[in-house]
């Protein structure tokens, strides 16, 4: 073979690679690209002229007419007060409910984990409270704290104990609807970290039982570092729902009694489709965008870290 | 032998008696409290009015206060009948086309390389974090623009585009999982890219299609806030939005509203009982570590 045939042939592999790649690439764009234009059209859109609404003066009834109004929106929020009431809400809301969730399903992991007679039957029942649809969860608990024939309030009757509407009562609307986040929840948190637990080789207890550490220690330094990739993807995705989340409350409370209830996502549905204020609704809006983005890259960025 | 002994010998060897009747205990009291307000519904909408408003916990009807003419009740409203069906459709047609858009872009996904590619995932996830009421305000005139609204093709729509980044995800972890040298023995057999996808990965990921599947159905189904804007009529409206109008409506026919909350998380749950064991497979396997 000559010194140029070689020099050919190695041309033409490369063109062929080439070729190939140019190929990959197009086809590997293809693929991808149904689901692109999807959640470019419904999501990332609508986002976008979300957050240009914000800056504008714009009623639901006149949908053509709109006002620049720059960051006007923005500074009446800082005096509204339903706003700082549904922020502080919001926050209060994601961080109980969040908090509980993940030690009550941190609880159940370490349970359910147990090689008991009947364990896969509890382990398979276990997500059932988060399969319902989210009206059906607050038909059965509205109907549950009715007065009078509402088995909670007959249960604190023959206690002994006063009965009242819960979804009614300033003071226990909020423990209510934490109540339901956490009855929904906590059982994804049990089998995602039961699954993650399962996963950690068991010559790890064993290498760590032989140095002498007790089962407290092993839960320490063995089963916390090993689980806390899918602690953190489990928090972080359940602060997002929460704090996003608008059809428990909605659905529950509507919001109330007297504020009590109301969160950022109720209070731009409210703003927005009530009262037809679009452009102070998308603001609202903008701000939970905001506040979701930071707690992201907070919590993430402390993660790899920490 | 003793009846601790027999009992010791059903369970694990790193379990001892002691230790199981503390997990019995701790399950016994989650379960109560998880379970009992589902098994509550269920028996009220086999109570009579009777019944059903004592001041008196029962938690199962006593025989002669037994009836199912609840069932009767909401089965012969048209309404219900037609929110069943809308249901079923929007579900089911949703579930199709977030598989096939999810399958194709999650096989590009873990098996191609082009520009852009790693930042890919994360940008479908971070979609996600987007707050739903936000979008919804402009969400609603791009839909009226394009002609979708109170349409099934409209909901559809919306559902697969909540449903297909989480899909996506899922089965990008399951393909990961599967090797390429099957792919390359599938193309030497003159296997195309598509022949690969059709006749490789998808037959072993079938646990996969079945939970992005089950996720998507039940996030389609449960879904309350896209129905709500979207159905303008009883044509498109679904059993989730139908019940919360119901019961609006009908605050004091109990029995008719329990009745129609059963039925409206039945499908989900016999399809949870279905797909139950792949989803802890799953989440212990390929659905965490997509990222």
């Amino acid at each position: 073979m000559t010194q140029s045939q070689t020099q050919k042939s190695r041309i033409r592999l490369f063109v062929e690679e080439f070729r190939s790649i140019q190929r990959e690439t197009w086809l590997g764009m293809g693929l991808i690209l149904p689901g692109v234009i999807m959640v470019s059209l419904i999501v990332l859109y609508p986002t976008v002229r979300g957050i240009w609404m914000s800056f504008f003066e714009k009623s639901l009834l006149f949908p053509q007419q709109a006002t620049w109004i720059g960051l006007e929106h923005y500074r009446e929020l800082l005096s509204d007060s339903i706003f700082h009431q549904a922020l502080w809400n919001s926050i209060l809301l994601t961080s109980v409910a969040v908090t509980l969730e993940y030690l009550l399903g941190l609880g159940l992991a370490i349970v359910l984990k147990r090689k008991v007679p009947g364990i896969q039957l509890f382990r398979s029942v276990t997500m059932v409270s988060w399969v319902l649809p989210v009206i059906v969860m607050v038909t059965i608990f509205n109907f549950m704290i009715q007065p009078q024939f509402g088995v909670v309030n007959i249960i604190l009757d023959n206690l002994g104990l006063p009965t009242r509407f819960w979804f009614g009562d300033p003071d226990l609307a909020m423990p209510i609807v934490i109540f339901m986040h956490v009855w929904r929840n906590a059982p994804f948190f049990a089998i995602a970290l039961m699954a993650s637990m399962m996963s950690i080789p068991n010559d790890l207890y064993e290498a760590a039982s032989m140095d002498g550490a007790t089962p407290l220690q092993q839960f320490r330094h063995v089963t916390l570092p090993n689980i806390a990739y899918t602690s953190m993807i489990m928090v972080v995705l359940h602060v997002i729902y929460t704090f996003n989340n608008f059809d428990i409350i909605f659905l529950s409370t509507g919001g109330g009694p007297l504020n009590k209830t109301e969160v950022l996502a109720t209070y731009v549905y409210k703003t927005a489709f009530v009262q037809n204020m679009l452009g102070y609704g998308a603001a609202i809006g903008v701000t939970m965008l905001l506040i979701m983005l930071v707690f992201t890259a907070v919590y993430v960025k402390l993660e790899d870290t920490g | 032998m003793s009846v601790v002994q027999r009992f010791d010998g059903w369970l694990d060897n790193d379990v001892s008696w002691r230790e199981a009747i503390v997990v019995y205990l701790v399950l016994g009291l989650y379960y109560t409290v998880l379970l009992f307000p589902v098994i509550y519904l269920i028996t009220s909408t086999f109570k009579t009015d009777a019944v059903l408003f004592a001041e008196k916990l029962m938690l199962l009807p006593p025989a002669n206060e037994f009836t199912i003419s609840n069932y009767i009740d909401v089965f012969t409203r048209d309404e219900f009948r037609d929110y069943f069906v809308n249901s079923t459709i929007i579900a089911t047609a949703t579930t199709v086309v977030t598989l096939v858009v999810a399958t194709l872009g999650a096989y590009g996904l873990s098996r191609f390389e082009f520009p852009g590619h790693q930042y890919m995932i994360v940008g479908f996830i971070s979609s996600q974090m987007l707050p739903r009421v936000l979008i919804l305000i402009p969400f609603f005139t791009v839909m009226f623009t394009i002609g979708l609204v109170d349409t099934y093709l409209g909901i559809v729509f919306a559902h697969s585009v909540v449903t297909v980044p989480f899909a996506i995800w899922l089965l990008k972890g399951y393909f990961d999982d599967i090797p390429e040298s099957l792919d390359d023995a599938a193309k030497m057999d003159g296997c195309t890219d598509i022949g690969v996808l059709v006749r490789v990965i998808l037959p072993l990921s079938a646990p996969g299609m079945s939970v992005a599947g089950f996720y998507t159905f039940v996030g389609s189904w449960n879904d309350y806030l896209f129905v709500s804007m979207l159905s303008q009529s009883q044509g498109t409206r679904t059993l989730p939005f139908g019940l919360a109008l119901f019961q609006s409506a009908n605050a004091v026919d109990w029995g008719a509203v329990l009745t129609a909350a059963v039925i409206t998380m039945l499908p989900v749950i016999i399809l949870f009982a279905l797909v139950q064991k792949y989803i802890v497979a799953g989440l212990a396997g390929g659905g965490m570590k997509g990222i």
